[in-house]
């Protein structure tokens, strides 16, 4: 008959035993929340992109993404895009950031000019924007507060609210739609055009597309909307990859540093039975498997805490401000796993060694 | 006759275990250090942020209705400035050009502030680390920090929007982890942005003893479509605008890490106080009152939240200054207020790690000294 032990001197102080769990818990969520609110601003980020209908993307030569990045076309190229076989549609647009005021609020946003009638987004309210007109996103609506009917000043000039839309606020910037032919007398850019959404005639492949206008229109680059969206999103990815790394080495020094707390304190209140289990014959080998099974344990149950945490977060945080939203990814998670099994690792050495060292015979002495 | 003399119990104990007692204030180091690293880092964009702006004359003129140097879109025709230049205490009026320019440079994306000026006139480089500054068309002058990052030097070129651009020099004091500048001629800005004839700020230097602000507003008010800001307000809004971004991504991070050390603390006392429940009992008989244990325990608590936090004050300090030699484009700017913030919260972690074990010591019934 086996005798659990390591469950037993587990469960003997739940309290302590449950605190280390809440505090490993809470290191690998340090981890965990943060690649989600990442992964939540990657998905944000292509909100436009994914609901452009397009489905090739061009821009000026070298030009791969929307956020924080210009790109610059003469307007001829859309006339030549519409010409080549394949081509059922090409809609240029202008995309500015831009600055929103109503009163003293303000809100920064991408500013999208697009032409009458070619604007694919539903809106969740209204109409679409006539000359002199601005579609806002709902929650930069309700940051202005200015509904269907309202004013806000861009560029020095006034813009009147006709509709909403809805899911198209970033966690810096939110989007605004107007008429093109508005933002190009405003940018002083007549002729120019920020990109070009292009879509395929029915059975062309998107990729063939975007090759066939790479190799036909001079200074732009065409990609398909999937790999501009992929290419967008590994913008976060860039830029954030530091941080991310950062924050994973100070998870494992808390991880560690928690779990080899409370595992380390574990063995010290449990001396005498560690030696009562060497008297009957535990190796040295022994009671580190028996301090690796606590540990593994213990970090394990921490491990499906901050995933339950991380999802809750991520059904709380949006309610609280909508502009961040949290993504749990598999690949994240199974980072944060292998992260788990290198806290556990490292916090079992605490135990380990100090009970290595529990002479048999202090069992008999007192 | 015996002097009356006090055991300093909490103390004893704390370092009855001096491996756990160390384990445990590591732990509320990491995670306040962490607290110390993501403030300051926070501070530190904001810094880098104005890095440009902070080194241009005193006034700012840009198209209505813009209020910031980054993130928004100002176009005005190059014209203008005869215009602003006869406002008087205008002494000059320089158009740049400032872009976002994404560069991909070993298959990454790296942001920078491109700015566009006219060679021999105000806005360029400030100081040169080496190579010249940009007097031709496709000519750039890229941050050193970065050019190092990616191997670049005089002489290298880089593609840009269809553009090859040959790197002529490498700026000092222009790194920033989002905003290192680059500098290009405004014939080669405006023409990568198919936007010729045209300025996005003037830098407006007014004649002596003409305040920035009086000559912004009379500015404003005699050139119509523009806003003419103050460096040191466009300065406060772009400082505003990034930090408040960057506070949506680090304010949970910090929130978690404080979690953190309240939990390691509160685990700590927790568990040194049911390891100790027999002494307590005993000390309980003897008819040391519930409220006095829990001051007991309340001590032991501060001790590890001070010797923790002032551990990791000491390490964040030494990160940042790490940081700043490794990776010289985070500033990590730990400000006296956000120690002083970390101070007062080991107090605030301290009162609610004391709070965990509590009710455990209050319910300590002083009989169990006697059983065995």
């Amino acid at each position: 008959m086996s005798v659990p032990v390591a469950r037993r001197q587990l469960l003997a102080r739940k309290g302590r035993t449950f605190a280390g769990i809440a505090g490993i818990a809470t290191a690998l969520l340090l981890v965990l929340a943060l690649k989600a609110i990442f992964a939540g601003m990657e998905q944000r980020l292509t909100a436009y992109i994914d609901g452009s209908g397009a489905d090739v993307i061009v821009a000026q030569r070298g030009v791969r993404s929307m956020h924080m990045t210009e790109s610059a076309l003469p307007e001829r190229a859309a006339r030549a895009i519409t010409a080549l076989p394949g081509v059922a549609r090409a809609r240029p647009i202008l995309y500015v950031p831009a600055t929103l005021e109503r009163g003293d609020r303000r809100g920064l946003v991408y500013l999208i000019g697009e032409d009458p009638g070619d604007a694919p987004i539903a809106l969740a309210r209204g109409r679409r924007p006539g000359r002199g007109e601005i579609v806002l996103d709902r929650e930069l609506a309700k940051t202005l507060r200015s509904p269907p009917g309202s004013s806000v000043r861009a560029f020095g000039r006034s813009f009147r609210v006709s509709g909403e839309v809805s899911g198209f606020t970033l966690i810096s910037n939110a989007f605004a739609f107007v008429r093109r032919q508005d933002l190009a007398a405003t940018l002083r850019s007549p002729g120019v055009v920020s990109y070009i959404l292009v879509e395929a005639e029915p059975g062309v492949r998107p990729s063939e597309l975007a090759e066939r206008i790479d190799r036909a229109v001079p200074g732009v680059t065409a990609s398909t909307r999937e790999a501009f969206a992929r290419s967008e999103r590994r913008l976060v990815g860039d830029m954030s990859t530091d941080i991310v790394r950062a924050m994973i080495l100070v998870g494992f020094v808390i991880g560690v540093a928690v779990a080899g707390l409370v595992a380390y304190s574990a063995a010290l209140s449990q001396l005498r039975e560690y030696a009562v289990l060497r008297a009957l014959g535990l190796r040295a080998r022994g009671a580190l498997g028996l301090a690796l099974a606590q540990v593994g344990t213990m970090v394990a149950a921490a491990f499906l805490l901050a995933l339950a945490l991380v999802w809750a977060l991520a059904q709380l945080l949006p309610a609280l401000s909508p502009l961040l939203s949290l993504a749990i990814k598999p690949g994240d998670v199974a980072q944060t796993l292998a992260l788990a099994g290198a806290v556990a690792l490292g916090a079992a050495a605490f135990p380990a060694l100090r009970v290595s060292r529990v002479d048999p015979a202090s069992v008999f002495r007192r | 006759m015996i002097a009356a003399r006090s055991v300093p119990i909490a103390r004893r104990q704390l370092l009855s275990e001096r491996s756990k007692l160390a384990v445990t204030v590591l732990a509320v180091a990491a995670a306040v250090a962490l607290v110390l690293l993501l403030s300051g880092l926070r501070r530190g964009i904001g810094e880098q942020v104005t890095l440009y702006v902070d080194r241009q004359p005193p006034v700012l003129v840009a198209q209505a209705g813009a209020r910031n140097f980054l993130a928004q879109t100002s176009v005005l025709p190059e014209g203008l400035g005869k215009r602003v230049e006869r406002v008087p205490g205008v002494a000059a009026a320089t158009p740049i050009s400032q872009q976002f320019a994404m560069f991909t440079l070993h298959e990454r994306r790296v942001l920078a502030i491109l700015i566009g000026y006219d060679p021999g006139k105000a806005g360029g480089p400030w100081e040169l680390a080496s190579g010249r500054a940009p007097h031709a068309a496709g000519e750039l002058v890229l941050d050193r920090v970065v050019a190092s990052e990616h191997g670049l030097r005089p002489g290298s070129t880089l593609a840009y929007r269809g553009a090859r651009l040959r790197v002529v020099g490498l700026s000092s004091g222009t790194s920033g982890f989002m905003t290192p500048i680059a500098f290009v001629t405004r014939q080669t800005a405006n023409a990568l942005r198919r936007q010729s004839g045209t300025a996005n700020f003037f830098l407006v230097q007014p004649d002596p003893g003409v305040t920035p602000v009086a000559l912004a507003a009379r500015i404003e008010r005699q050139v119509a479509g523009v806003s003419a800001l103050t460096r040191t307000e466009v300065a406060a809004n772009d400082r505003s605008l990034f930090a408040t971004v960057f506070s949506k991504i680090l304010l949970p991070m910090v929130a978690i890490a404080f979690a953190v050390a309240i939990l390691v603390i509160g685990l700590a006392v927790y568990s040194s106080t049911a390891e100790r429940s027999r002494e307590y009992a005993t000390l309980k008989a003897l008819g040391l009152r519930s409220s006095a244990l829990l001051r007991l325990v309340g001590v032991q608590a501060a001790a590890l939240a001070l010797a923790g936090s002032a551990l990791g004050t000491l390490l964040g300090f030494a990160a940042a200054r790490g940081i700043s030699s490794v990776a010289p484009k985070y500033l990590v700017a730990i400000g006296p207020e956000t120690v002083a913030f970390v101070a007062a919260s080991a107090l605030a972690m301290a009162i609610v790690a004391a709070l965990l074990p509590a009710r455990f010591v209050a319910r300590i019934d002083p009989a169990t000294a006697f059983r065995r």
